[in-house]
């Protein structure tokens, strides 16, 4: 585009964020990815279909929350007496014995924080293609960044797991439907997050942009 | 290795943490990125002085959650409160070795590896320690990655208080010690996050952010990039 003004300065693309380097070239090619040559971390990670993957696999997780959020995880029983463990049951137990921090940040990890995902990929890559929602968009993909680390879906199966096995010398160990609801949910997590490529985003928004100032 | 002729605090660019996009670097303070918005520093602000408080904290906060039980297990009426560590033991002495160790490395190795890796990438920076960045890259890329494994305790914690409730029989209650250990986990994950791994790379090239100057051609290269 503005080719002719480049004879002394160089059109630098990208600075690694781990360590600052520059470089020529912003994107990978699609299906690979784009490693800093310096520090060798991943700057850019180009799936195919990226946005599609996407809003398929944030929905999927969305529609699957409700089932693993309302069914229940573990069945546990001792003599006559029985206990059902859901995702939100534990946090109520704590919160009752008055560990509130301690309530808050497993209903964060847990619940919040993987809920508040899948909703911002489905919103972030939805909401890409209306223009009106383009400052929401990208304050959305900003929260996302924040919160990112927070949802620890995948280490909850674990504390599952380990739970599950504790107890079994302790009385009647059962899993439910809700578990499974649960660990399908846990890999849709992880490959929604995969496969959101925030440049795609990026791009399709300043694409837009362009063609309107071609209109006018 | 060391052709730093193009780097990002030379050339008076630098970018946005959170979107990637290249930006002129704000010399004093900091600027709004364009396209996302975000806060955006040369380096992250006082990142150092901030990792050193979080880390210290962590280490103190480490001592309570060692020693306070995290949780009781009352099982007929009888039941005494078991740290983290006594837990461990107890797992290992059922034969249950293999989740002993689970629990072992996330509760115990992880936390104080941690803190361990983010002191030595502290010391080495601020000394200026003669070091091979990509083994301090390593450090910091393990020390960020593998910090949210620690509250696998918690939620264990919070599945069996649920599960094991049923008064006189069997009873399962947290202790204090879970409260000062989620407070190890977060102040951890938030050090590795204040923690600018580029102030490695500086330390290596021998460059001082607040010395930098921006030369005339930055602007007209990160005006071109939009």
């Amino acid at each position: 585009m503005e080719q002719g003004r480049q004879e002394a300065v160089i059109n630098w693309q990208r600075a690694c964020h781990e360590c600052d380097l520059l470089l020529t070239g912003g994107l990978a090619p699609p299906g690979q990815k784009l490693i800093c040559p310096r520090c060798r971390c991943t700057l850019h990670r180009n799936g195919n279909h990226s946005i599609y993957y996407t809003i398929a696999l944030s929905l999927t997780g969305l529609l699957l929350f409700i089932p693993s959020a309302t069914l229940p995880l573990l069945d546990f029983s001792l003599f006559s007496f029985g206990a059902e463990s859901t995702l939100i049951n534990g946090v109520y137990s704590l919160f009752k014995a008055g560990f509130i921090w301690l309530a808050a940040l497993v209903l964060f990890c847990s619940v919040l924080a993987p809920l508040g995902k899948f909703a911002l990929l489905l919103f972030i890559c939805w909401g890409s293609a209306w223009r009106t929602l383009d400052r929401p968009v990208s304050h959305a993909v900003r929260f996302y960044q924040h919160i990112k680390e927070w949802g620890m879906l995948d280490v909850y199966m674990l504390g599952v797991l380990v739970a599950l096995i504790k107890l079994r010398d302790l009385g009647k160990m059962e899993v439910e439907p809700g578990l499974y609801c649960f660990g399908a949910m846990m890999l849709l997590a992880n490959l929604s997050s995969l496969s959101f490529d925030q440049s795609a985003i990026w791009h399709r928004l300043a694409q837009r942009r362009m063609f309107k100032g071609q209109d006018l | 290795m060391s052709d730093i002729s193009s780097k990002g605090l030379r050339e008076g660019l630098t970018s946005c943490l959170c979107c990637h996009q290249l930006i002129i670097l704000p010399l004093r303070g900091s600027c709004r990125c364009p396209r996302c918005s975000a806060r955006v520093y040369g380096r992250i602000d006082g990142s150092l002085i901030l990792t050193w408080a979080l880390t210290i904290t962590g280490s103190l906060l480490l001592l309570p959650a060692n020693i306070l039980p995290i949780m009781t297990v009352v099982y007929l009426g009888a039941g005494e409160p078991s740290t983290i560590i006594s837990g461990v033991m107890q797992l290992y002495n059922t034969g249950m070795w293999g989740i002993a160790l689970i629990v072992f490395v996330a509760s115990i190795a992880v936390p104080v590896m941690k803190l361990l890796g983010l002191t030595l990438l502290l010391v080495q920076i601020q000394l200026r320690i003669s070091f091979d960045p990509l083994q301090v890259m390593k450090i910091y890329r393990v020390v960020s990655g593998i910090g949210r494994w620690s509250l696998l305790d918690l939620f264990m914690i919070s599945i069996l208080v649920s599960l094991v409730d049923m008064g006189f029989i069997s009873q399962v209650a947290a202790g204090p010690g879970a409260t000062a250990f989620a407070s190890v986990v977060v102040v951890t994950m938030l050090a590795a996050r204040t923690f600018d791994p580029r102030l490695i790379w500086d330390a290596y090239d021998g460059d001082l952010y607040n010395t930098a100057v921006v030369p005339e051609t930055a602007h007209r290269s990160a005006a071109e990039n939009g």
